[in-house]
């Protein structure tokens, strides 16, 4: 055959089709031979037989269908086939055996019946994957993976109150609930539409994908637990240029904060799914109790001014923020100064504004912060306020003696603005001569009246810090 | 009756016997496999498939480094892939909430679902690195030319078609992946749009909105063009392409079978080769003998050609079982890519078209209309018209056209490269021309932009090699090396060294994590 013109196309040939039969063989035994879960289930084929008390039950064990197992759920769209594996996830005589075979832990899948609930809408993770690395599904192309344990309480909250739950059955859940009302989380981020608006409204964190979450400086684990984490020891760490104050948490704080913040997810679930006092907490939403002063202080404004008692300087702010439960401020506004300044806030400082259409406050709950403000002290008469004077005159004494502190143009330095439309608006002509005559205890606002200012120079100072007043002067409700 | 006379009920028994033979005779028209070659002759004409072979074929047809086969793993790949992609639409199905699902359940449950699936994304790539690498092969070795001109036309539209095939196809996935390399497939088909906008007519004719429209069904990619797409991949451009595979192979046996070059003599037959037997046509032609040209090989002696059956399809063979244990052995190792399930509200960055496109999209990068109109339109009409340009019957079936050719794909090939690489060079490290004067209205940019430069520089390279040459042909073969070298050199810009905002980066393990 020396001289056959095919000889080499023969080799290529028989090459080849060795090869091609070799990987058809050993795909075939890859994909559906020695896949994983048929190891598992003959294994646990052999728990079952030796847990088996009389012939019947051995009967079942010895005829234990070895397939594919599904838990479809229409309702909630989840196809999972975690149970391929996990066949002992529902039998109470699991408890003594290894994963995956064991019963799922606390008894919880006779109130969460499996046919039910199926494993992923609690758990997370890819339902329809047949191994365990592509059902965790971590560091890889889906966009919700497995929780890690110690954050599965986080999905308890789609369909519970947490707050509702037997004791000791969400205790990170609830704890990270409390940590975000203590430490006033709501100053900054909105949440159901209520909030400051100094960091991102916080709405269904739980729900974003990994993609939604500047991960350019993390570290480790792309997974949003592991940046929540690192989040929390050093914000500015992870988001550049983030405000937001280093909460000084524990390992067990980090922990709750991530579980609530994973939390976050209002899902379109039916109704048959959602526990009653999950509907409670929704019609308490829409049906708020009185609202309590302390409380919404608490949660809303102390990020920023802490206990209220003295104008602090703000690292992160770099400027001063005034002591609002300071005695000597409270005495001189009226309450409706006060609710102004909540409602509307401070335009072009970090001051947001607290109203319906902006920090999402009612006026019911501005009034209960404006009574809890008012405990500080009563509001006093003030004294009436000279006439206002000549502003050149009024601005040589500014540019001595307020400029250094307010600014030059009344923009603000380490003092408030004074040229700015809600002040202007909210404070009376009484209200500053007031200040300035008698200054601001426990801040560095020095009683001038004192420091030798006359009225009629307070007169000309008010004509001056009055020029900066809006021309139009609309109505606030 | 007589007692050799079978009584019908033992005929009928015997009949009963012989069936499986008779089956067999009948479907095989020559009744055994051939031992003459007149034998192998006869069962090369008389099979439909085989049919469109010649019964002898020329020697240099044969040899390996002439085709490379590619011709033949084309068409072995587009048969996996219809193989293949039947299998797939059996479980496939075409909706946006459905898409995804059916995919992971062909990856994770479907019995060797996920191979399957490994199989066709390969072959599929295969296809089309094929079509380039032919289409080359025929180029350099001058095939095109006469008679053989309008086979090479049939040759680019399949090369479209094929192109088109695997763009369809790579929406079907419903992933991220799918999602965002359709949007921006889809926005180059929008981009004339640029030049409408620039010269401020978009509000009277818009024909890149229209266009980017009748691709998606939609202003967005969605359940419309999700189903546009599918019919387009599994009836329309698979019909269209048989056909013209067809028409294609029908050509190249009217059109004298795989170029050679006639100049010389087929290598002579070697004492011992068992079909040098010699047999005078007994076959009177009809009709046939009144065609004109070169078609059947009438009268000329078959010194050089050695029997089609079994020879050529031994070749064929080998050509096949080499592509179907290739795709094989990557799918076996290499998951076909699978990402997140497609969300509109999360862009991939980078978000990139295919990787044949991505020359394309970096081209995009500098101005939309020249690199998804423009350039593209400039290539394919140069392309269609190198035969009809260069009618030097010289040449056919010889690499390079010769010494002279090849020196000329070296230096062009040298030429190619410096150009392209030293003016991406200068774009990432200096920018162009919106850089440097952030106000240039956007008609400076469309007419004077890298891709614009490229073309420019290739084009005067292909003038001076014709007329220092004085020959077409050599002019084409720079001008198609350079285009070759541009090609290579800026989809591997686009697929390896562009990441997140189309930045430039050494290696995708540079980029930022978002």
């Amino acid at each position: 055959m020396s001289g056959d013109p095919s000889r080499s196309f023969k080799w290529v040939t028989v090459v080849c089709s060795v090869v091609t039969i070799g990987f058809l063989v050993a795909a075939a035994v890859r994909e559906n031979i020695s896949a994983d879960w048929r190891e598992h289930q003959s294994v646990f084929r052999g728990i079952l037989l030796t847990k088996a008390k009389d012939d019947a039950a051995r009967r079942t064990a010895q005829n234990l269908p070895i397939e594919i197992r599904q838990v479809v759920v229409p309702a909630l769209h989840t196809v999972d086939r975690c149970v391929s594996c996990h066949l002992g996830i529902d039998d109470p005589r699991m408890t003594d055996q290894p994963n995956p075979h064991r019963v799922h832990p606390k008894r919880l899948l006779a109130i969460h019946r499996v046919e039910k609930f199926g494993c992923t809408v609690c758990h997370q993770g890819q339902g329809a994957a047949l191994n365990f690395e592509e059902a965790k599904a971590e560091d890889y192309f889906w966009d919700y993976p497995l929780l890690p344990a110690k954050f599965t309480e986080a999905t308890c909250a789609s369909c519970h109150d947490p707050r509702a739950l037997p004791a000791g059955s969400a205790e990170k859940l609830v704890l990270g609930m409390q940590l975000f009302e203590q430490k006033s989380c709501n100053g900054c981020h909105k949440l159901d539409g209520k909030g400051g608006q100094l960091g991102p409204a916080l709405d269904n964190e739980g729900l974003k994908t990994k993609h939604q979450f500047v991960r350019a400086t993390l570290t480790g684990s792309q997974t949003n637990w592991n940046w929540f984490a690192e989040h929390f020891r050093d914000p500015a760490g992870i988001v550049a240029g983030s405000l937001m104050p280093m909460p000084a948490l524990s390992q067990p704080q980090v922990e709750a904060l991530t579980v609530y913040m994973l939390s976050l997810r209002q899902r379109d679930l039916p109704a048959e799914y959602l526990a009653p006092d999950k509907i409670d907490e929704q019609y308490a939403r829409l049906h708020p109790p009185a609202p309590d002063g302390a409380a919404l202080y608490h949660r809303y404004c102390m990020a920023c001014h802490d206990t209220g008692m003295h104008t602090r300087w703000d690292k992160k702010l770099a400027r001063f923020v005034p002591g609002i439960r300071n005695a000597a401020f409270i005495r001189t506004e009226d309450d409706e100064c006060l609710a102004e300044n909540i409602r509307e806030g401070r335009p072009g400082t970090r001051m947001p504004g607290w109203g319906a259409k902006a920090g999402g406050l009612s006026e019911a709950e501005v009034a209960a912060l404006v009574a809890y403000l008012r405990t500080s002290a009563p509001a006093m008469a003030l004294p009436a306020a000279p006439p206002r004077g000549e502003a050149t005159r009024g601005s040589v004494l500014f540019a001595q003696e307020c400029a250094g502190c307010h600014g030059m143009d009344g923009k603000g330095l380490i003092a408030p603005a004074l040229a700015n439309p809600v002040f202007q608006q909210a404070a009376t002509d009484e209200f500053i001569a007031q200040t300035i005559r008698a200054g601001r205890e426990n801040t560095p606002m020095p009683a001038f009246g004192r420091a030798g200012v006359s009225e009629p120079q307070i007169g000309d100072l008010l004509a001056y810090i009055r020029k900066w007043q809006p021309q139009t002067r609309s109505q606030h409700p | 009756m007589t007692p050799d006379t079978k009584t019908p009920i033992r005929e009928f028994l015997e009949n009963l016997k012989q069936a499986p033979r008779h089956i067999r005779e009948s479907a095989l028209r020559n009744g055994k496999m051939p031992e003459t070659d007149r034998e192998r002759s006869q069962s090369t004409f008389h099979n439909l498939f085989l049919h469109l072979q010649s019964v002898r074929t020329d020697r240099r047809s044969l040899r390996f480094g002439y085709t490379f086969g590619l011709g033949l793993i084309l068409t072995a790949s587009f048969v996996v892939l219809t193989i293949t992609g039947i299998l797939l639409m059996v479980y496939y199905k075409p909706g946006v909430e459905l898409a995804y699902n059916s995919v992971k359940d062909i990856h994770f449950v479907v019995p060797a679902g996920r191979f399957i699936r490994n199989i066709h994304r390969w072959s599929a790539h295969l296809m089309v690195l094929a079509a380039f690498l032919h289409m080359a092969r025929v180029f350099y070795t001058g095939s095109y030319k006469r008679p053989r001109e309008f086979n090479w036309l049939i040759g680019l539209a399949l090369l479209v078609f094929t192109l088109g095939l695997s763009f369809t196809g790579y929406l079907l996935p419903w992933d991220q992946l799918a999602y965002w390399a359709i949007t921006i497939g889809a926005n180059i088909a929008s981009s004339p749009r640029e030049v409408t906008d620039a010269i401020g007519i978009t509000a009277w004719f818009d024909p890149g909105t229209f266009q980017k429209q009748l691709l998606l069904g939609a202003n967005y990619v969605g359940q419309e063009s999700l189903i546009r797409f599918y019919v387009l991949h599994v009836a329309v451009l698979p019909l269209l392409i048989s056909a013209f595979m067809g028409l294609h192979f029908w050509r190249v046996r009217k059109d004298g079978g795989l170029s050679r070059d006639e100049s010389k003599p087929p290598p002579p037959a070697r004492i011992g080769d068992r079909d040098v037997e010699v047999f005078a046509p007994t076959k009177t032609y009809g009709l046939m003998a009144v065609v004109r040209g070169r078609t059947p090989e009438v009268g000329r002696a078959p010194e050089g050609s050695v029997s089609s059956w079994p020879n050529l399809l031994w070749a064929e063979m080998a050509a096949f079982m080499f592509t179907i244990a290739l795709t094989l052995v990557l799918s076996y190792f290499f998951d076909a890519p699978l990402k997140e399930m497609a969300n509109p509200a999360i862009p991939e960055n980078p978000a990139k078209a295919p990787w044949y496109f991505l020359g394309l999209q970096e081209l995009v990068s500098y101005s939309a209309f020249m690199g998804g109109v423009g350039i593209p339109s400039i290539v394919l009409i140069g392309l269609g018209l190198i035969p009809y340009l260069d009618r030097d019957p010289r040449g056919v079936g010889i690499w390079f056209g010769g010494p002279a050719g090849r020196r000329t794909f070296w230096q062009s090939l040298v030429y190619g490269l410096t150009s392209v690489l030293g003016l991406l060079a200068l774009t990432v490290n200096f920018g162009w021309l919106r850089t440097w004067f952030p106000t240039i209205p956007q008609i400076a940019i469309i007419i004077l932009n890298p891709a614009t430069v490229i073309v420019a520089m290739y084009s005067a390279w292909s003038l001076w090699v014709l007329r220092r040459t004085g020959s077409i042909r050599m002019s084409a073969i720079a001008l198609f090396t350079c285009f070759l070298a541009g090609f290579v050199v800026l989809t591997a810009m686009g697929s390896i060294f562009r990441g997140p905002n189309w930045h430039f980066y050494w290696w995708p393990s540079q980029w930022p994590t978002h």
